[in-house]
């Protein structure tokens, strides 16, 4: 149960990149992926911003060299950002190793499936969309597409769903069901979710202000991001180069609202606290702390107020990343993983774009200039639908 | 090595499980070529200004998590742990329809906000007021065994009660699409279930919820040794010698096995490798069925580990469920040995505490 848990590889694509090289380029020049909407057809192109992926199916289909009809826009994202992973890693699934894919997502097939859900009750034509509609489908996908992969499961609880993967993936190590995982999350943007949030009345029209006393709410974003964990004897075993530890993580439940976080951040406060708890860190000793921060009103008040629950008057710096990613709902914390550890092994901190004017109850101000400076230690927040609450900590090497 | 101990369930399916005291003395048919869940009355187990907004799958979820709560007389637990392939599908295509019904206006969020997965094990954590660890899986025949396979690490990372369950539902025009892509037959009559020579299956839907403790007590009726997930075997001799290494961890072998229940689905097709298994099990283990009860579903290892229970509760095994063997009187081990599109394979070990 101590055996410790290296991330050795990352892999992402976004609105900020096809590929986490093209992501560093990005933040490190505070370029945004969020603009018009390009891809989605929805009769809301010209009224919402998003963080679209800057490429068509076609365009995912050739990097993936599979034209099948049975894949769809989830699954294309899911396996190009894990194959990327898995490259960097070095690993070699044919080692005799137990490698495990685990993955998460919000919106699976949807997007495919809303093409033509109405056509299947008079059409034969797309019928398969049914085979790909579940979360499942993307998970086993990647397993495919990397080949000789032991063990799946996928998991969703929302906007929170990477940290769950990331951490069942911690866990599953430790009690030696896996030697190393695939964790992760992907989420492709689809008009099923941009109406969800739209009647939710939590997108912003122009671009997201996570913090900032006059955020609106969030923009919505698509991607995959993965990364490789292994267990230190596995990561022994073949000399490999770890990039950064996961030394803490915790899941907790607001139970507040379906929808909503409560006013003073109690789910958040729990996940921090035992994620902590468990990293044996005093909160002093966060170098940084990348926000769950979607720009919503109710999300941004809430975890401010969490963060001072637990840090007092000395919150660490911090920034949400989101104003260049937009809100990859089931993606947003692996993407924001793979940035945690650009930052670890950078040692730069990415900041909160968009930022003016503090929220009035907490007076907390983000960091909105790229900065150098030494860290050792960040923690990242992942909150979600149904009071899901999680939270990580990684360290460099 | 760390078990699980069953102290509570509450079964909803297509049969009577609802009733503690039902064992087969009645069997519901399947409505053509797919089941539908006996429903109880829910405002028996739901309080009513909960129930006027709640979708099927989380009133059989929250009503069957509440059964489970009651018989193993507990108030709180750890974890909430839960398993569904396509969750609240009939909130998912409420708000699908309306969208395209409507040129993407005059949408209200309700059917969005509850067409989230996790939106049963939110809301169970949000009845209990259970700020504890809350997970939802999705991984199609794997969903449920994932949710006992994370009870077991909670229990060996020091959590005492835990909640896990599997839920699925079917709406009318899911039901329909299935049957125009043909993935739906009425089981000939003239063929038994299990030898099956012809494609599909007869869906079915349900939730099962369990309450677990790491430690036996009164209430307890089995316990869960272990569960393993095997995706993509190629052959049916890798399923075997699989199984093999998983028994013989629990340092049990076939022979020991009173009584496999195989997943068995009607498609030839998916039903396969687990026939060219089942000579090589009767010689060692008496063999049962249970699809052709419940119906074929993501989570019906959820509704298969019920009867296990049951069997070793009420230490029999029912004809109407039978394919060989007799083990009435003496069932100490039942293997669940699944399968879901021939695809995602599973063990689950039940023993007789």
């Amino acid at each position: 149960m101590s055996e410790r848990i290296y991330i050795t590889g990352i892999g992402m694509i976004s609105a900020i990149g096809n590929n986490v090289q093209e992501s560093f380029l990005s933040l490190s020049q505070l370029k945004t992926g969020i603009g018009k909407i390009n891809h989605l057809t929805t009769r809301y192109k010209d009224d919402f911003l998003a963080g679209e992926v800057k490429l068509s199916n076609t365009d995912l289909m050739d990097l993936v060299k599979d034209n099948s009809p049975d894949l769809n826009r989830n699954s294309y994202l899911a396996m190009l950002a894990a194959k990327e992973a898995v490259i960097n890693s070095g690993i070699d699934t044919k080692d005799g190793l137990r490698t495990g894919v685990i993955s998460s997502t919000t919106v699976a097939g949807m997007g495919k499936t809303e093409l033509y859900y109405k056509e299947l009750f008079e059409k034969n034509d797309h019928l398969n969309v049914l085979d790909t509609h579940d979360c499942g489908d993307s998970t086993e996908r990647i397993a495919d597409f990397i080949g000789n992969v032991d063990y799946v499961t996928t998991i969703s609880t929302a906007c929170s769903s990477a940290a769950n993967a990331i951490m069942l993936g911690c866990r599953m190590i430790k009690n030696g069901l896996l030697d190393r995982a695939i964790v992760g999350g992907v989420d492709a943007l689809s008009k099923f979710t941009l109406n969800g949030f739209n009647t939710l009345m939590i997108l912003d029209k122009e671009w997201c202000k996570p913090f900032d006393e006059n955020r609106k709410g969030l923009n919505l974003g698509e991607g995959g991001a993965y990364l490789v964990i292994e267990g230190e004897t596995a990561l022994n075993k073949r000399n490999g180069k770890p990039l950064a530890e996961i030394i803490g993580y915790a899941n907790a439940n607001d139970a507040y609202h379906q929808t909503a976080s409560s006013p003073e951040g109690y789910g958040a406060t729990l996940a921090i606290k035992q994620a902590l708890d468990m990293s044996n860190l005093n909160p002093s000793e966060i170098d940084y702390i990348n926000m769950h921060g979607t720009g919503t009103p109710n999300n941004d008040l809430s975890e401010s107020i969490a963060s001072k629950t637990i840090f007092g008057e000395k919150v660490p710096k911090f920034s949400s990343t989101k104003a260049f990613t937009g809100h990859t709902l089931a993606a947003a914390a692996s993407i924001e993983a793979v940035i945690s550890v650009l930052t670890l092994q950078n040692q730069l901190l990415f900041p909160n774009l968009n930022f003016t004017t503090p929220i009035k109850e907490t007076g907390l101000i983000p960091e909105t200039q790229l900065l150098h400076v030494p860290i050792n230690t960040v923690l990242s927040n992942s909150f979600g639908f149904g009071g899901n609450c999680s939270s990580l900590i990684f360290k460099k090497i | 090595m760390v078990k699980a101990y069953i102290n509570g369930i509450g079964c909803i399916s297509p049969q009577n499980t609802i009733d503690d005291n039902w064992f087969f003395e009645s069997i519901t048919p399947p409505a053509g070529d797919y089941f539908n869940a006996l429903e109880p009355s829910y405002k028996d187990y739901i309080a009513p200004n909960l129930l006027r907004r709640m979708g099927r799958a989380i009133k059989m979820g929250v009503a069957s998590a509440n059964l489970a709560i009651k018989q193993a007389e507990i108030e709180s637990v750890d974890a909430i742990v839960t398993g569904t392939g396509l969750g609240c599908f009939e909130d998912s295509e409420r708000f699908l329809l309306a969208l395209l019904n409507n040129d993407e206006q005059f949408l209200t969020p309700t059917s969005f906000i509850q067409s989230t997965h996790n939106t049963v094990g939110s809301q169970i954590a949000l009845i209990m007021k259970c700020h504890n660890y809350n997970f939802t899986y999705v991984h199609r025949g794997f969903s449920f065994e994932s949710c006992l396979q994370d009870a077991m690490m909670l229990f060996n990372e020091g959590k005492e009660n835990i909640l896990i369950g599997g839920i699925e539902e079917h709406t009318p025009n899911f039901v329909e699409l299935n049957r125009r892509a043909n993935k739906f037959q009425i089981v000939p009559t003239n063929t038994p279930f299990w030898e099956s020579t012809t494609k599909g299956i007869q869906m079915g839907e349900g939730s099962t919820f369990f309450a677990l403790s790491k430690n036996p007590n009164n209430k307890s009726l089995a316990c869960i040794e272990g569960v393993q997930t095997l995706y993509k075997p190629k052959t049916s001799n890798d399923i075997l010698s699989k199984l093999n290494t998983f028994l013989s961890l629990h340092n049990l072998t076939l022979n020991d096995i009173d009584v496999t229940l195989m997943g068995f689905s009607s498609d030839s097709e998916f039903d396969n490798k687990l026939q060219e298994i089942k000579p090589i099990i009767e010689k060692e283990s008496s063999i049962a069925y249970f699809k052709h009860l419940s119906g074929e579903f993501h989570t019906a290892s959820s509704f298969a580990l019920w009867l296990a229970t049951k069997l070793i509760e009420k230490q029999a095994l029912p004809k109407s469920i039978t394919i060989t063997g007799n083990s009435n009187g003496s069932i100490k081990h039942v293997l669940i040995l699944n399968q879901y599109l021939g695809i995602n394979y599973s063990f689950t070990l039940v023993s007789k505490i």
